[in-house]
């Protein structure tokens, strides 16, 4: 079942000149887990905000195409009824505090409370998200006082708590150590194979090469390529997009290790170690 | 983190009662001191309000408000005691300022109505957590947009209060004078407000864009998290003080 259907999806920011984004195309069936890459404005957040209503209803704006999440037509739906499709995180988790709560707790409830769940459900889904980003210790603390990283996880888990069927990631790791961003990923995936599907900008591309099903390569507003991992990073013209493979993509284009099956260069870790090992046996 | 509200976290009775019959108890104690304009009636309000701040335990935080407005308190007891038409007879003098009962028994009596209603804000302001008096507004029909506004402001200015505070560190670690002369801080007041507004608009933008994603504007009627505090003991406090305020009403109309 399609989850997402773009269709020539054009639109343009009020008071600018240049499309945002230059007719996309695409579809995205239930439970996928996408990574989108790019470089910095090639229309990456824009797509993001368009999958939930934002664009165009919030900014405005002129809009052509089509978006339908999960059956709504985007354009003819309010944010708040997509909202329960849909949800979104921002990258700046400072901005996602809404300010109004004086605890974790209270601050992951206002989605659920806007929503009009009733409060033994609420508790659950709460508890349930906290423990998820591994942030139930902090409950009782003010938003304000968590560290960035830790601001960082209550901004998803308010997300998640919410039980979208689709949830759109942007950047969502960027504050987060090393060994902070791989939980939140393992978080996701999770939630991913539960049947989430997942929408994720990242520009730790060790990460999305690992995790997603499918990778989408924007350019300038256009999709240049929307694959599986390997065939994304294998291409020889990445560069020319502002993209980066993997580390271990790049070692092995340098070697010219492929994968013998696919013709394809390997993108893991683990991929990586057992082409190398193969190879110098 | 500075929080934006005199409330002081103690464990008492007076700290359990709902935020509305707390707003209650303000409109019906003003009321009845102005409804029946006897000094005893005043005194009774402004000791059974002092009495409950004591039980709270907040009486320390009372007495630097009432100090406050003691200058004013204090300017009128001297204009009524000395200049009020109809002063007749004198009480004391200070050098040739003679001052005159009438004047000082009326400047008495909105003393204490003042006190009287320092106090009964007091109460409600210094026992009761802001966002539990605006949740309970809410409820009782308050738009949850201005709930959200009133409770925002209050942890949000204390923001950008902090992000004040370090871009201008950030300007003082790069050299530029913050301190001393009153001319040196006008001058490092400007370069600080434009970058604290800007970056306040532009979290603003932010912001209402994550709170739209979180169903703020949804149709839906709102739940609430928190469970009122609507038991018993909050409902017979609530017609107590109805029936006091009937009662003063009916004194006042036949006897």
């Amino acid at each position: 079942m399609k989850k997402i259907i773009v269709e020539n999806l054009k639109y343009k920011y009020p008071l600018t000149n240049e499309l945002a984004l230059k007719g996309i195309s695409f579809e995205v069936a239930k439970g996928e887990f996408i990574g989108i890459v790019g470089k910095n404005l090639s229309g990456k957040s824009t797509l993001c905000q368009a999958l939930v209503g934002l664009v165009p209803h919030f900014y405005k704006g002129s809009y052509g195409g089509s978006v339908i999440v999960d059956g709504l037509q985007v354009l003819q739906s309010e944010i708040s009824e997509l909202a329960h499709k849909v949800g979104i995180v921002f990258q700046n988790p400072f901005t996602q505090v809404t300010g109004a709560k004086l605890t974790v707790y209270e601050e992951i409830a206002f989605g659920l409370e806007n929503m009009g769940i009733q409060r033994e459900e609420m508790k659950e889904r709460i508890d349930d998200a906290l423990k998820l980003l591994d942030i139930y210790q902090f409950k009782d603390r003010n938003p304000f006082d968590l560290s960035g990283g830790q601001m960082q996880r209550m901004a998803i888990a308010s997300i998640i708590a919410m039980k979208p069927e689709i949830i759109v990631l942007d950047e969502p790791t960027s504050q987060l150590d090393p060994q902070g961003s791989e939980e939140v990923f393992k978080a996701i995936q999770n939630l991913s194979k539960q049947g989430m599907t997942v929408i994720m900008i990242e520009h730790k591309m060790e990460k999305i090469a690992k995790y997603s099903d499918r990778v989408m390569l924007l350019h300038d507003g256009e999709i240049i390529d929307f694959d599986t991992p390997q065939k994304i990073f294998s291409r020889k013209d990445l560069n020319d997009y502002g993209v980066t493979a993997p580390v271990f993509t790049k070692i092995c284009k340098e070697l010219e290790i492929k994968n013998e099956a696919t013709g394809l260069y390997p993108i893991t870790l683990d991929e990586t170690y057992d082409l190398v090992v193969k190879y110098n046996a | 983190m500075k929080a934006l509200s005199l409330y002081q976290e103690r464990d008492t009775i007076v700290h359990k009662v709902d935020a509305i019959s707390k707003l209650l108890y303000i409109g019906i104690s003003i009321a009845i001191s102005m409804i029946l304009p006897y000094k005893t009636v005043g005194l009774a309000c402004m000791g059974v309000s002092i009495i409950l701040l004591l039980i709270a335990k907040v009486f320390k935080k009372v007495i630097p408000l009432i100090g406050f407005s003691m200058i004013i308190l204090l300017s009128i007891i001297i204009i009524q005691g000395l200049f009020r038409a109809g002063n007749k007879t004198p009480v004391f003098h200070i050098v040739n300022l003679i001052f005159y009962k009438e004047g000082l028994l009326f400047a008495l009596e909105i003393c204490i109505r003042v006190i009287n209603i320092l106090c009964a804000f007091a109460i409600l302001i210094l026992t009761t957590k802001p966002s539990d008096l605006i949740e309970s507004l809410v409820r009782r029909g308050l738009s949850p947009r201005m709930g959200y506004v009133l409770c925002a402001v209050l942890q949000i200015i204390p923001q950008m209060i902090t992000t004040m505070e370090t871009i201008s560190d950030a300007q003082r670690s790069r050299g530029m004078e913050t301190e001393g002369k009153l001319s040196v801080r006008i001058k490092a007041f400007l370069p600080l407000i434009g970058p604290v507004v800007m970056n306040s608009l532009i979290n603003t933008r932010e912001r209402s864009m994550a709170l739209e994603v979180r169903g703020f504007s949804s149709k839906t009627h709102k739940t609430f998290l928190n469970q009122e505090q609507n038991n018993n003991y909050n409902k017979i406090i609530k017609i107590i003080l109805i029936l006091l305020l009937l009662l003063a009403i009916t004194w006042r109309l036949f006897i």
